[in-house]
């Protein structure tokens, strides 16, 4: 017989007995309902999944860009921080390899002029060619071609193709016309081979070879003469 | 007689309220209280004290991980834990003008240029380790990365007053210098917020910011 008596009484095991029944509440904090999912980090978050050995196992496909294996690498498992930080270092040569191209070429050194417009031209050309011509790309071929490549795995392997370039741009700083068109020319053909190779399953099945090959081969052949004749342009002392 | 005479405001009164308040609010709570009626030069030399102490930090850089996570936990550094941005904006305005004013033209775009990058790379570095799973606070990673710039800083004034002496390859070796200084300063405290298998993706952003930065001193 259990009373719930206000005193202390003891019940029959020896518990003391309170006012009210014993019931166990657990407090659970009740989920945020998210007005935004969008403005969470949480949500970005999914696209930074990913570990340093993933990183150099990416970037090593990439520059291996004759083998097709790019997907296994990546698995299901696409990531931002490569075509974002990529990119950012491609941005910082550019600048940087520019203008100490054109540093070594001067014969008065005093009289140097720095190039600060470098910085905001590469900021446009490389981010619209890692994210803009992949988004445009990719929206085409998942919505228009029906693949079943997702937009983002196109931006990652964009991003990943232009892995070459950090390389190809730092020798680029040697100022001799035909050095630098050699480099650029390796950097082109790799990036192009890679992003066709990995393609090429999709554009052999959809029979849309042409459609998609033609624009990736202009829009880097583009990327590669921006390169040539705005960052690493020559110009020669004329003697009078 | 009674205890509680009353005393002038600000002086005694707040004083005797605030010992019933626990230490981490203690701090706040008297200076912010204080303030009030001390003189200005008192309140300066506070401030410039606080950054000094910071900045002490950074001169000598805490190369073991274990001194970072104390200077990220320490509940005694309570001004360091909470982290301000008055340090970060006086060493940015001072590297803007700096190399501004050697600049012998745009030197408004130059001006601009240092102080986007420095705090918009300070914010993308910092979003970019929280995106990779840090527990690291926001305002306190800001405060660190702009504290870390003060090797720069120095390298900066060295170069603008020695200009004429040094040739190039003397300034690239201030300028590397203040570039490791700088990244090895905030290397122990950043590292210590990340897993072992993302430490590398999370320094990276900021070996190339420090980098972008240090890469504008060599051409003033």
């Amino acid at each position: 017989m259990q009373n719930f008596g206000s005193n202390n009484d003891l019940d029959e095991k020896g518990h003391v007995m309170t006012d009210q029944p014993k019931i166990k509440v657990k407090f659970e904090p009740k989920p945020k309902p998210s007005t935004c999912p969008i403005c969470t980090v949480e949500y970005y978050q999914q696209f930074f999944d990913i570990e340093q050995r993933d990183v150099y196992m990416r970037i090593r496909c990439s520059l291996l860009s004759w083998k097709p294996e790019f997907y296994q690498c990546v698995g299901k498992n696409p990531d931002l921080w490569g075509p974002l930080w990529i990119s950012t270092t491609i941005i910082f040569i550019l600048f940087a390899g520019g203008n100490l191209s054109r540093f070594l070429l001067e014969e008065d050194k005093r009289h140097f002029k720095y190039e600060y417009n470098y910085m905001y031209v590469a900021v446009l050309i490389v981010y619209a060619m890692a994210f803009i011509i992949p988004i445009i790309l990719g929206v085409i071929m998942k919505y228009i071609l029906k693949s079943e490549l997702g937009v983002f795995e196109i931006v990652c392997m964009y991003g990943y193709s232009l892995s070459v370039y950090m390389f190809v741009l730092v020798l680029c700083i040697i100022p001799y016309n035909e050095a630098q068109w050699f480099f650029l020319m390796c950097g082109l053909a790799n990036s192009t081979i890679f992003l066709l190779v990995n393609l090429w399953d999709f554009m052999k099945k959809n029979k849309q070879t042409t459609l998609i090959a033609v624009p990736i081969i202009s829009f880097n052949l583009a990327l590669i003469l921006c390169f040539k004749f705005y960052f690493f342009r020559l110009i020669y002392a004329v003697d009078d | 007689m009674t205890d509680n005479h009353q005393v002038p405001f600000g002086s005694g009164m707040f004083q005797g309220q605030a010992k019933f308040v626990d230490y981490a609010h203690m701090n706040q709570q008297e200076v912010q209280v204080n303030t009030l009626d001390e003189p200005v030069m008192d309140t300066l030399l506070r401030d410039i004290n606080m950054i000094l102490y910071k900045l002490s930090y950074v001169i000598i850089p805490r190369m073991k991980e274990t001194q970072g996570r104390k200077l990220r936990n320490c509940k005694r550094l309570d001004q360091i834990k909470i982290g301000d941005l008055w340090g970060p904006l006086l060493l940015s305005l001072l590297l803007a003008m700096t190399l501004g004013i050697n600049s012998n033209q745009s030197s408004d775009t130059i001006f601009g240029t240092i102080f986007i990058i420095m705090w918009g790379g300070s914010a993308v570095i910092t979003v970019n380790a929280k995106l990779l799973g840090g527990q690291v606070s926001f305002f306190q990673s800001v405060c660190v990365l702009g504290y870390c710039v003060f090797p720069i800083n120095v390298a900066a004034v060295l170069i603008t007053f020695l200009q004429s002496y040094l040739g190039f390859f003397l300034r690239l070796i201030i300028v590397g210098a203040a570039f490791l200084w700088s990244t090895f300063s905030s290397l122990s405290f950043m590292s210590s917020m990340m897993n072992e298998e993302k430490k590398v993706i999370s320094v990276y952003p900021i070996f190339l910011f420090y980098m972008f930065l240090s890469w504008f001193c060599i051409f003033i």
